[in-house]
């Protein structure tokens, strides 16, 4: 495959992180590099998805934050056994929402875009 | 994507100087192969050295320290053992090298795209360069366990290397440095080969391990794992049966870096020391630069008590618990067992073997049977659903131990089979050994 149709292959393993968990999560990359170019290094950030389950891909935009995100310290509201920690929440200075409305609760909006908001607690 | 292949060009040259300090008689594709290899754990020993005393990384430090390791490297040159003959190309050679310009298409296609990249080894390497090395209080904090923060630090130290070239992180082109890898230990085992088979054998065994050696996840320590640890064995092989010095050195060196790019290659330190105790008490002192090599990460992780998820909580206590299923997961890992048809040519080439020739290869047998037997009994102690982590881990463990054993059979058929169309009553005799 790597010579019959290298663009095809190219195309598939660029969306591959994205596309092994149920959701559409295509532009979540662009949408992480948004909140790093808004953040900066050792700023506390936490992340609020539609499934707040950790194998319903909870675990998936922890871990995607943690790669995008590094020197930012991304800490997550679920953990493996689904137990809630909203300590984190409380403990964080950012909160990035995806594929969610905003809550005025949830902290001010910084910045709109790439289908999520990054939100200043 | 100049940035990754002047800094492969730069560890290369690097690891070209070691290579002949460790043996003067090196040449073609074995110094080539050792060369990207020493190369490579260089990078990792001063970087990892440079992290220990606080000094920050960036491309001058670290290339200072890396033409001064050259320069000493040069200096003192060890005296050669062996009298080489050059390496007699053959067309055999052409399949492996499209093999290998396939697999750079594969490794390159995309960003780095597997889970285990963006979650353990990239996230690491990008981490520390914006850090300037090791972070430790990340690798403390119990919400990044997922990270498996004990993991040994060779890949993204390497990783790091490139980035320092490119003036900041990218993972479009590190891909590159898997090929690097799976092509040196290719270069080697032809190398190897054709020291002690003729041309044809050595070509048609390295075509043969390429698509082992290419393994099927770029960007993870697989492949670099699989590149170090094979060296180690077979040089510590070819010591054990031609009493050849140089050897001495490169296997365990090898086996040390081995052990410094993940958990398996620590086992793998310790099979190859099990295997050599059986088969020759008396040369176990010369694996200590392995040791020298991997104790240093294994102290450090220690004091910052960094977990290890498959010793977390009681282990024995699960071991005891699954031992009641033994029968259960042996059937899974049976019906779980990547390229079946491969395995059963392996055990069926050995069974064909004369023993004389079983014997010769004890190291390398008994090595992989012990690897094979920590990788069983990692699933025995696991924290997570045993069939779970078979699924996820046990075609890559197995491929990891695959090509030594595939190394050792098919010379030995090739060498049974040379002896017979040289005199025909060769199986009235033992095969010399």
């Amino acid at each position: 495959m790597p010579f019959v149709n290298h663009r095809v292959l190219s195309i598939i393993l660029t969306r591959w992180p994205e596309t092994q968990m149920p959701g559409d999560w295509l532009r979540f990359p662009r949408f992480l590099q948004g909140v790093r170019a808004r953040t900066k290094e050792g700023d506390k950030i936490t992340v609020i998805i539609p499934s707040m389950k950790w194998d319903e891909g909870y675990s998936y935009a922890f871990y995607r934050s943690s790669y995008f995100l590094t020197g930012r310290q991304v800490l997550p509201l679920v953990d493996a056994e689904d137990h809630s920690h909203m300590e984190n929440f409380y403990g964080s200075q950012y909160v990035m929402v995806w594929h969610r409305p905003v809550h005025p609760r949830m902290g001010k909006v910084v910045w709109e875009g790439e289908g999520g908001a990054l939100l200043e607690r | 994507m100049t940035a990754t292949i002047v800094a492969m060009l730069s560890m290369t040259v690097v690891g070209l100087c070691i290579a002949l300090a460790i043996d003067r008689s090196l040449r073609g594709p074995m110094l080539l192969g050792l060369a990207y290899l020493y190369g490579s754990g260089a990078i990792f020993i001063v970087m990892f050295v440079m992290t220990i005393l606080h000094i920050r990384w960036n491309l001058v430090t670290v290339s200072v320290l890396l033409i001064a390791i050259a320069a000493l490297a040069l200096i003192r040159r060890q005296p050669g053992t062996v009298n080489r003959p050059p390496v007699k190309p053959h067309w055999l050679d052409i399949p492996t090298a499209i093999s290998i310009i396939g697999f750079g298409l594969f490794a390159t296609a995309a960003p780095l795209w597997e889970w285990d990249f963006w979650a353990i080894w990239g996230l690491k390497a990008r981490l520390f360069l914006d850090h300037g090395g090791i972070d430790w209080r990340f690798l403390e904090s119990p919400w990044n366990a997922f990270v498996h923060p004990d993991y040994p630090l060779l890949v993204p130290f390497n990783f790091d290397f490139v980035a320092l070239f490119n003036g900041g992180w990218s993972d479009r082109w590190l891909g590159l440095l898997s090929v690097g890898w799976a092509a040196a230990v290719l270069l080697i085992i032809r190398g190897l080969a054709s020291d002690e088979s003729s041309v044809v054998p050595a070509a048609l065994v390295t075509l043969v391990v390429t698509d082992l050696a290419a393994s099927r996840y770029p960007g993870l320590a697989e492949g670099p794992l699989i590149a170090f640890g094979v060296g180690g064995l077979l040089f510590i092989r070819r010591a054990l049966q031609n009493n050849d010095s140089a050897a001495w050195r490169h296997g365990p060196i090898l086996l040390g870096l081995a052990a410094s790019t993940k958990n398996e290659g620590l086992a793998l330190l310790v099979s190859a020391t099990i295997a050599l105790l059986i088969i020759r008490r008396r040369d176990v002192w010369r694996l200590w630069p392995s040791v020298a090599i991997a104790a240093p990460w294994l102290i450090l992780r220690a004091t910052h008590y960094l977990p290890t998820d498959i010793a977390s909580g009681s282990a024995l206590s699960r071991v005891l618990y699954r031992s009641r299923f033994t029968g259960d997961i042996l059937n899974y890992l049976a019906a779980h067992l990547y390229e079946p048809w491969f395995w059963g040519s392996i055990l069926l080439g050995l069974l064909i073997a004369p023993s004389v020739m079983r014997r010769r290869e004890g190291f390398v047998l008994i090595a992989t049977v012990m690897q094979i037997g920590f990788y069983i009994g990692s699933y025995f102690a696991t924290p997570h659903d045993a069939r779970w982590h078979v699924v996820t881990s046990w075609p890559r463990l197995t491929d990891q131990m695959a090509i030594p054993i595939t190394y050792v059979v098919f010379l030995a058929l090739a060498k049974y089979v040379a002896a017979m169309k040289d005199s025909p009553d060769v199986e009235a005799r033992p095969v010399e050994s």
